[in-house]
């Protein structure tokens, strides 16, 4: 294992984190809420995939529908549930959303039961280079590519389309949007639908590595969360640095550091956000927004 | 067209002091249930009612920081688990239970000072993210700190021995110690709450630069409510040992953490029955859910928690208060009425 | 252009009830002005109108009632510049713009409507890039209003364009006025502290007192009378 592998094996994972941190920053966007269920909705929508391509569907249809139908489901949340407590006591809001973890980690467990699965990559096995270079698997580049795609996307979609700039309205001021006609409901639904989408993406290639268990986004939660809290829960290209600078770290310090070890690995990146987050209260790329005059 | 009639507010001189007199007779009830229950009921009950306490007390110190001066933070299972360690280490070591007591509430007292210092400045979901960060690395270090906490195995205990006197069995003794000590912490926000320091966490809470401009160390108090917060924190994993004579790592884990925050939420912000109602909720529902259906308890729970919340989004505490202001006012109307 | 009309329009904040009995009537391209005290209505008013607030009573644009969503509102042809302006700070100039003609299906014209409103509001064109936050007080005032006029409203409701604003910049929107109307053909309800300013490009007046009309008139009836002279306009 030589240093280059490790970097890019620390940006794979920091490009999983940065999916699902990507889904908190739509979120708290369009309704300022921090969504705690972000990770396990990412979960029961890989059960989803999980359970189409048991029944034979080709992995990549299988994905594709578990991330349309997330897209759906993200929405209906934001409609009948989450709606009730925008604008209200903030920490009803948090609350509300920790019930929808519990509820839906419950739903996992009930439906596909606690055996571990073994969820298929999406990417070939192998990779590129070999000899004393080592091996970079097509994951670990796949990963990284999907969350550019992901990243691109978005981009586009906001700051291109009709619907991004109607989005952004609604996301700064939703009074003065609703002025100008704009259907601010279905909108923030659109962000919540958008997020579980993408974190439902997140799930699909965070699986593979692991098993999929009802579990398996917990540590991903806490990663993404420090990525997007970092990022200033607003930019998105703050909250993939943020995640790539988290990935790398943690998988540094748990290789070369002995003293970190497996257990402690966790710790590594947490601390570091607190030291800058002490420094720059707002995160790193909280006020990315300047006049450009 | 809608006519708002206002609810009266306190009527006459008469329904005041009826009122307050009513009021005495319900703690008096309150009491003797309390001190009569142990007797009475199975030693599984009792120590239900102890956990809620041990609850109660730890999320009353996460309303100190949420409820009263609108901080938020998901550490306080570190400084539960802090002062659990304290008392059970020294217990292991020989020492009394006081000076256990004394050490895990210091201790944890300390640790929230030094992060509340440089953390006051952070709002929202920064400060959130900080006290995240305590319960993640506070589970691996727990496990390596072996010499101390006992490692992954963690530390059993045997104190707070029922006195040969008293004729008591040990889950009894505890109840009765866990609700004395509950009872002073309780007592102690609560004159704490009346006095000048609730004041000025309102008026941080209301609006900082005005409570900046009407002459409160804004950053002081703020420091000052994280390190209370603390220090119960640490109070209720002392009693959680008394209660259950045991620690490991499992305990401190950030699900408690967000376990609290939720009871806090579901009892009611600055509330001390809603502190009561949330532990109360926490303790019970999983017991319920498990025995309606082991296989769906996790899921029965998370619905519980979100039927609650959407019938009731302020909170149990609140919404009761409410109830029983409206029953009382239809009744003196009544009264009124009938004269 | 449309007639906007109230009638018995009752509409307030939780138990605190400010309009009772409102009943005006904005004739088809007139420019109507609301006069009254701190406190007397005329916020609630355009508030009603636009669904901020709810109403009970009647609210017609050209005798049909209006929906109860603001967006719906909106898409009646009912452009609200609020108290403030309401432009979207963090976004472009243009980007507010845009936004506020995203419900238009002809965007050959509204691009056309653009280039128009940046003419009129040269300080739009020069700054299109910049974010709105940026802005002047009376170039946000600017913003706020061609943003309203992109969406080709037939009901213009203006809520004290004045505040915050120079006497001079005041003097210039309110001599714009009677032109964008004829331009765009709108109906215009200005609310407005500076009664003179407003009486003198208006054709219309209906003062509020306590939630309540107590005269209407036309402009120059209404500069007319004594009671309003003292109470309004200082002399």
């Amino acid at each position: 294992m030589n240093l280059l592998q490790q970097v890019l094996d620390g940006l794979s994972s920091g490009s999983v984190y940065a999916t699902l941190a990507l889904a908190l920053v739509l979120v708290h966007r369009s309704t300022g809420i921090v969504n705690f269920a972000q990770g396990q909705m990412a979960v029961i929508s890989t059960y989803v995939a999980w359970t189409l391509y048991d029944a034979g569907v080709p992995v990549w249809g299988a994905i594709g529908a578990a991330i349309v139908l997330s897209l759906v489901v993200g929405a209906l949340v934001e409609r009948f549930l989450i709606r009730r407590f925008e604008g209200g006591e903030p920490l009803a809001a948090i609350v509300v959303t920790v019930g929808l973890l519990i509820s839906v980690n419950g739903l996992v467990s009930l439906i596909w039961g606690t055996v571990l699965k073994q969820f298929p990559s999406a990417f070939p096995s192998g990779g590129v280079g070999s000899g004393s270079g080592g091996t970079i698997g097509y994951g670990t580049l796949g990963t990284i590519g999907a969350l550019l795609v992901v990243v691109l996307a978005l981009n586009w979609l906001f700051r291109h389309t009709r619907l991004g700039l109607a989005f952004r309205a609604v996301a700064a001021n939703p009074e003065s949007s609703a002025l100008l006609g704009l259907p601010v409901g279905r909108l923030l639904m659109l962000g919540w639908g958008l997020a579980a989408a993408v974190g439902a993406l997140a799930g699909c290639l965070v699986a593979p590595k692991l098993y999929l268990a009802p579990e398996m986004m917990d540590s991903v939660l806490t990663y993404a969360l420090a990525a997007a809290v970092l990022g200033g829960l607003n930019s998105a290209l703050g909250t993939v640095l943020a995640a790539w600078f988290i990935g790398v770290v943690e998988n540094l310090a748990g290789t070369y550091v002995s003293f970190v070890g497996g257990d402690m690995k966790i710790a590594v990146p947490l601390v570091l956000m607190v030291l800058i987050l002490l420094l720059k209260p707002e995160g790193v790329f909280g006020h990315k927004e300047v006049r450009r005059v | 067209m809608s006519v708002v009639v206002d609810e009266p507010a306190v009527t006459d001189g008469g329904g005041t002091s009826r009122r307050r007199r009513g009021r005495a007779l319900t703690a008096v009830a309150l009491v003797l249930v309390f001190a009569v229950f142990p007797l009475v009921m199975s030693p599984f009950a009792n120590l239900q009612v102890t956990l809620i306490l041990v609850y109660a007390v730890a999320i009353l110190g996460l309303d100190i920081l949420v409820g009263w001066t609108g901080q938020v933070s998901l550490g306080q299972s570190a400084f539960f688990g802090i002062g659990a360690y304290g008392v059970a280490a020294g217990a292991v070591h020989g020492w009394p239970v006081w000076a256990g007591l004394l050490l895990g509430t210091a201790v944890a007292g300390v640790v929230g000072c030094l992060v509340a210092i440089p953390a006051a400045r952070l709002r929202g979901y920064a400060l959130g993210m900080i006290t995240l960060t305590l319960p993640v690395v506070a589970v691996p270090l727990a496990k390596r700190m072996e010499v101390v906490t006992g490692g992954a195995q963690g530390l059993n205990v045997t104190i707070v021995q029922a006195p040969g006197w008293t004729g008591l069995a040990a889950d009894q003794w505890r109840y009765y110690v866990v609700g004395i000590g509950a009872a002073i912490v309780f007592a102690l926000a609560a004159a704490l709450r009346r006095g000048r320091f609730g004041r000025a966490f309102d008026a941080i809470r209301v609006n900082e630069a005005l409570a900046t401009a009407q002459g409160v160390h804004v950053t002081r108090y703020k420091v000052l409510a994280f390190t209370l917060s603390s220090v119960y924190g640490g109070v209720a994993g002392v009693l959680y040992v008394v209660a259950v004579q045991f620690i490991s790592p499992e305990t401190l884990v950030l699900t408690l953490s967000i376990s609290m925050l939720a009871g806090l939420a579901i009892g009611g912000l600055r509330s001390l029955l809603g502190c009561v109602l949330g532990a109360a909720f926490y303790v019970v529902v999983p017991n319920l859910t498990g025995s309606v259906s082991a296989g769906q308890s996790y899921l029965l729970y998370g619905v519980c928690l979100l039927v609650v919340m959407l019938l009731m989004p302020r909170g149990v505490a609140p919404a009761l208060g409410h109830a029983v202001r409206r029953v009382a006012n239809r009744r003196e109307r009544a009264a009124a009425s009938g004269e | 252009m449309s007639t906007l009309e109230l009638r018995g329009v009752h509409a307030g904040y939780g138990k605190a009830q400010v309009l009772h009995d409102v009943s005006l009537h904005v004739g088809d391209g007139s420019i109507t002005t609301l006069l009254g005290a701190n406190g007397a209505g005329k916020t609630t008013t355009l508030r009603a109108i636009s669904g901020l607030v709810r109403s009970t009573g009647e609210i017609l644009i050209d005798g049909r009632p209006i929906p109860s969503a603001p967006d719906a509102v909106a898409r009646l042809g009912v452009a609200h510049v609020p108290q403030g302006r309401g432009t979207i700070g963090q976004l472009s100039v243009d980007d507010n713009l845009k936004a506020g003609a995203l419900l238009r299906r002809d965007r050959v014209q509204a691009r056309a409507d653009l280039r128009r409103l940046r003419e009129l509001f040269p300080v739009l064109g020069e700054r299109a890039q910049s974010q709105a936050a940026g802005l002047s007080g009376g170039e946000q005032q600017m913003l706020a209003i061609a943003r309203a006029l992109m969406g080709r409203p037939s009901i213009l409701l203006l809520d004290e364009p004045s505040l915050g604003l120079a006497p001079l910049i005041t003097k210039e929107l309110f001599v714009l006025l009677p032109r964008l109307r004829d331009e765009w053909g709108l109906t215009v309800l200005v609310v407005e502290q500076n009664a003179d300013l407003a009486l003198s490009v208006g054709d219309h007046a209906v003062v509020l007192e306590s939630g309540r009309v107590v005269l209407t008139g036309t402009a120059r009836e209404i500069s007319g009378h004594d009671e309003v002279r003292r109470a309004y306009l200082g002399n």
